[in-house]
């Protein structure tokens, strides 16, 4: 008897333990643990050049870098960055593992599930892209072909039909894909498409500043037709660690970066095109 | 025949070992039978038996190293069961021989010496050192202290054994056919150094086949075949007059 | 392995060996039609233009690499056996290079550091010489220090594990076992996500590198609880007994009788189990630990350079691999000298 009770105790003395550790990560709390660490840990996957890598010297660098900086900038604290895989971030439950994704994500009614959008800073375009020897000429052209792209991206679910963007430009699905070709690491989309036409995937979709990109370093690849859609792009925070208090901190800052142009200038800073000329991104099409 | 060596056995003195009924299965096979059994302080015995017989069996149940399952065995007055709580203090008293040495390959000579009385007795080094040196010398390989076990010749290192055992100060000595794994040119030596230990005084049981060493040293033979005590005499009487004939039979073997 | 003391002619020697080898390899040329290579370009004093050569170009550019492999065998054959041993290696790691190279690479992007020092005297101090700097400096670093921490708590965890699964105490060999067949029995990068995402779920909140290190401890820690077991039941019965028979109780004896023993039983196999981890830690990339395999993939993406990369981590991984060989080869001899 004395046993069991002492192992009843036990029982609940842990669950409680256990119940109260998990309550204390969930609660409304974040911002305040920012403005106290004095430091905002922002993820960011670092595979996306130019939106955020990692330079020669070991630092991050990018678009999504420099508006991460301007927003921890403007709300009086340090920043520090994460790189955890892009599946890991889009997953939600972070546990306050890190505060605020500024990391491209579009919002969607899936991800909506696990995550909060409280601010689009930009919109890009996703391209279809093909081998320079393809056959293809036109986005018809890839009906029923073999289409790589970015597991769990914007650009699968588009492959998929079941694009569920939140607050997006309108648009159509113009490729029915015979088979979706969806990698952990978008880039070995690129490196397959390199190897010729058909040899691995017929074509890719990926946004159009990496193909630009990609393009420009050499890859054999040409963009086929208009965008596809232009989705807008979003910090997230936890659903998990819901905190309006950050959500509406994060909304007034971008705000304050639209209305002085500041996201404008970083825009055209980093999304060149081959001519030289620059894109402003911050204004869906 | 050296007698002298014999103990003067003190009939009142009360037994250091005592059995009563004891016996032993491996599953079905029953190993040992009903065995009764005393041990006067002192005394030494020579079991003796084929193979199978038992006697390596009955050996190790005396310090629990195999557990017998009816009876009861009293080592120093204390009962050897299941549920002892202090049976590594008893087998501190119980030095014990084997038949493959045993020693510890990674230690030298001088701390497999050194080992229990440093470990478990509690003695410092200094002293254990110098206990572990004096009984080296007893057995007469002190130069080798600084070696290992796998240095030594086969005869060396079952001398080293004992002393390890002789180290723990024990009150009675198990061998377990100390001499079955040497080579012939050197059992001698180490059957020299248990007649010297049997000349001290010490309380010895021996399982051996040597009838030579028997003759010069025990008090008592006992003949062991099937699990059972066939016979148990003295050794003239053993082996001028033997009783049984399944005795008989086994001298027959061993003294031809 | 055991070599008998009767030599038999060498295979090589034997003049029907060397014809058949001869017109395997040569069938083996002709059907790989490397016609259009470099070796056709070499041969074009022969062959005129290799394109337009055919079936004679064809069996030419066979021919000559058939002489030039086979010619290349018997010589080594008449060497002694170390340098047979010595050259063999280095031509396959010509070989190998010449595989590398074929993939028309990039190769000075690796010493490449496109980061300008000077430019932010602040910064100067982060610089590094090239790639291949930070991901030494950095990726090794972090890929080395998260091995040797695991195989640490791996050690200590396969103790108690062996220990637990010798014993006779129903819960500890329950527990003992369970975990061994479920970290045996789960892919580990499966372990490193259960650990990573699922901990926090139940308010265990740890770091990316903490999930790392732990869940290599445990896989690993899982593996070595086998090679520990083994280890201590490979001691012979005998110093169990002898060191019962002394009075001796059962931590004493594992800690200085058996254990010591099954060291040299140990030590190769747990070597081999580093070596080993220290190619999976590259699975914990996937928190976003900067060890070397996660900044090979983010340094090569950042201008779609991800071969020269990943060779490069490549070399590394190897280079590193090589060297702990030896070491262990050394504590390997160490062990045999003693006993």
């Amino acid at each position: 008897m004395k046993v069991k009770l002492s192992i009843k105790n036990a029982v609940a003395a842990l669950s409680i333990a256990l119940f109260s550790l998990s309550m204390s990560a969930k609660a409304g709390v974040v911002y305040d643990y920012i403005k106290m660490d004095n430091e905002i840990l922002i993820a960011t996957d670092a595979n996306w050049a130019p939106f955020s890598y990692i330079n020669d010297a070991g630092e991050m660098e990018g678009f999504d870098v420099d508006v991460g900086r301007e927003i921890a900038k403007r709300m009086g604290v340090e920043v520090r960055f994460i790189t955890p895989d892009w599946g890991v971030i889009t997953a939600g439950n972070w546990n306050m593992r890190w505060d605020v994704s500024v990391g491209s994500m579009t919002p969607t009614a899936t991800r909506s599930e696990v995550l909060n959008f409280p601010a689009v800073y930009y919109y890009t375009p996703a391209s279809f892209a093909v081998h320079v020897d393809s056959p293809v000429t036109t986005l018809a052209g890839l009906n029923g072909k073999n289409i790589c792209t970015t597991a769990s991206s914007t650009w699968e679910m588009y492959l998929e039909g079941n694009l569920d963007m939140l607050n997006a430009p309108a648009f159509t699905y113009k490729v029915t894909p015979g088979t979706i070709t969806a990698l952990t690491d978008g880039h070995t989309c690129l490196d397959d498409t390199r190897l010729g036409a058909g040899v691995r995937n017929d074509g890719i979709i990926d946004s159009v500043p990496m193909i630009q990109g990609a393009i420009e370093d050499g890859y054999p690849i040409k963009f086929l037709g208009d965008p596809a859609f232009y989705e807008p792009l979003s910090v997230a925070t936890d659903k998990g660690n819901n905190d309006p208090e950050l959500d509406a901190e994060l909304a007034r800052v971008i705000a304050e970066m639209q209305k002085d142009y500041t996201l404008t200038m970083l825009s055209m800073k980093w999304f060149k095109n081959a001519d030289g000329s620059s894109n402003d991104y911050t204004i869906a099409y | 025949m050296a007698n002298n060596i014999k103990a003067q056995t003190n009939s009142e003195a009360s037994p250091i070992i005592s059995l009563k009924g004891v016996s032993k299965w491996y599953d079905d096979f029953q190993a040992l039978k009903n065995i009764d059994l005393e041990v006067k302080l002192k005394e030494k015995i020579v079991i003796c038996g084929p193979s199978g017989s038992g006697k390596s069996t009955l050996i190790r149940c005396l310090n629990r190293l195999e557990a017998h399952q009816e009876g009861e065995i009293h080592i120093t007055g204390i009962e050897l069961h299941e549920r002892m709580k202090d049976i590594d203090t008893v087998r501190q008293d119980i030095g014990m021989v084997f038949q493959s040495f045993n020693l510890f390959p990674h230690l030298t000579v001088l701390e497999n010496c050194m080992a229990g009385p440093n470990w478990v007795r509690g003695i410092d080094e200094k002293e254990a050192k110098e206990r572990a040196m004096a009984l080296l010398k007893q057995v007469k390989i002190p130069e080798q202290a600084d070696k290992y076990p796998e240095q030594l010749s086969g005869g060396q290192q079952q001398r080293v054994a004992i002393a390890r055992s002789l180290c723990m100060q024990p009150k009675v000595m198990l061998f377990d056919e100390p001499t079955s794994a040497l080579d012939p040119e050197m059992v001698s030596e180490v059957l020299d150094t248990m007649v010297e230990l049997a000349k001290s005084g010490m309380t010895m049981i021996c399982v051996t086949h040597e009838m030579g060493f028997a003759k010069q040293v025990a008090d008592r033979i006992i003949f062991m075949d099937e699990g059972e005590i066939v016979e148990q005499n003295s050794p003239e009487e053993f082996f001028n007059n033997p009783q049984n004939d399944r005795t008989k039979a086994f001298l027959d073997q061993v003294l031809t | 392995m055991f070599v008998d003391t009767v030599v038999e002619d060498k295979a090589l020697h034997k003049p029907a060996f060397l014809i058949g080898l001869s017109v395997t390899v040569l069938a083996i040329f002709f059907a790989l039609n490397l016609t259009n290579t470099i070796f056709g370009e070499f041969l074009s004093p022969v062959i005129g233009n290799p394109e337009e050569s055919g079936f004679f170009g064809r069996l030419a550019v066979s021919f000559v690499l058939t002489i030039l492999f086979v010619g290349n065998l018997l010589l080594i054959s008449f060497a002694r056996l170390k340098i047979q041993i010595l050259i063999v290696w280095i031509e396959l790691f010509f070989l190998f290079l010449a595989f590398a190279y074929s993939f028309d690479l990039e190769i000075a992007y690796i010493f490449q550091n496109d980061f300008i020092c000077s430019t932010e005297s602040a910064r100067a101090k982060l610089c590094t010489p090239s790639k291949i700097g930070l991901m030494i400096s950095k990726g090794l670093f972090t890929t080395i220090y998260i091995s040797a921490v695991s195989i640490a708590i791996a050690t200590v965890i396969a103790i108690v594990g062996a220990v637990a699964k010798l014993s006779n105490n129903g819960f500890a060999y329950a527990i003992s076992s369970f975990y061994t067949s479920l970290f045996r029995g789960l892919p580990l990068l499966l372990q490193i996500y259960l650990i990573y995402m699922g901990l926090p779920q139940l308010g265990f909140m740890i770091d990316a590198i903490p999930s790392g290190i732990a869940a290599l401890s445990l896989c690993y820690g899982a593996y070595m609880t086998e090679i520990f077991r083994a280890g201590i039941q490979s001691i012979p019965k005998g110093q169990w007994e002898a060191s019962r028979a002394l009075g001796f109780k059962f931590g004493l004896i594992l800690r200085k009788i058996i254990l010591p023993q099954s060291i040299p039983i140990i030590v190769p196999p747990t070597g081999n189990q580093f070596i080993a981890m220290l190619k999976d830690s590259s699975l914990v990339s996937v928190l976003g630990i900067w060890e070397l395999m996660f900044l090979a993939k983010k340094l090569g993406a950042k201008d779609f350079n991800h071969l020269e990369m990943l060779l490069t981590a490549a070399m590394i991984y190897w280079l590193l691999t090589i060297i702990l060989e030896m070491i262990q080869a050394r504590i390997e001899s160490k062990y045999k000298q003693k006993t």
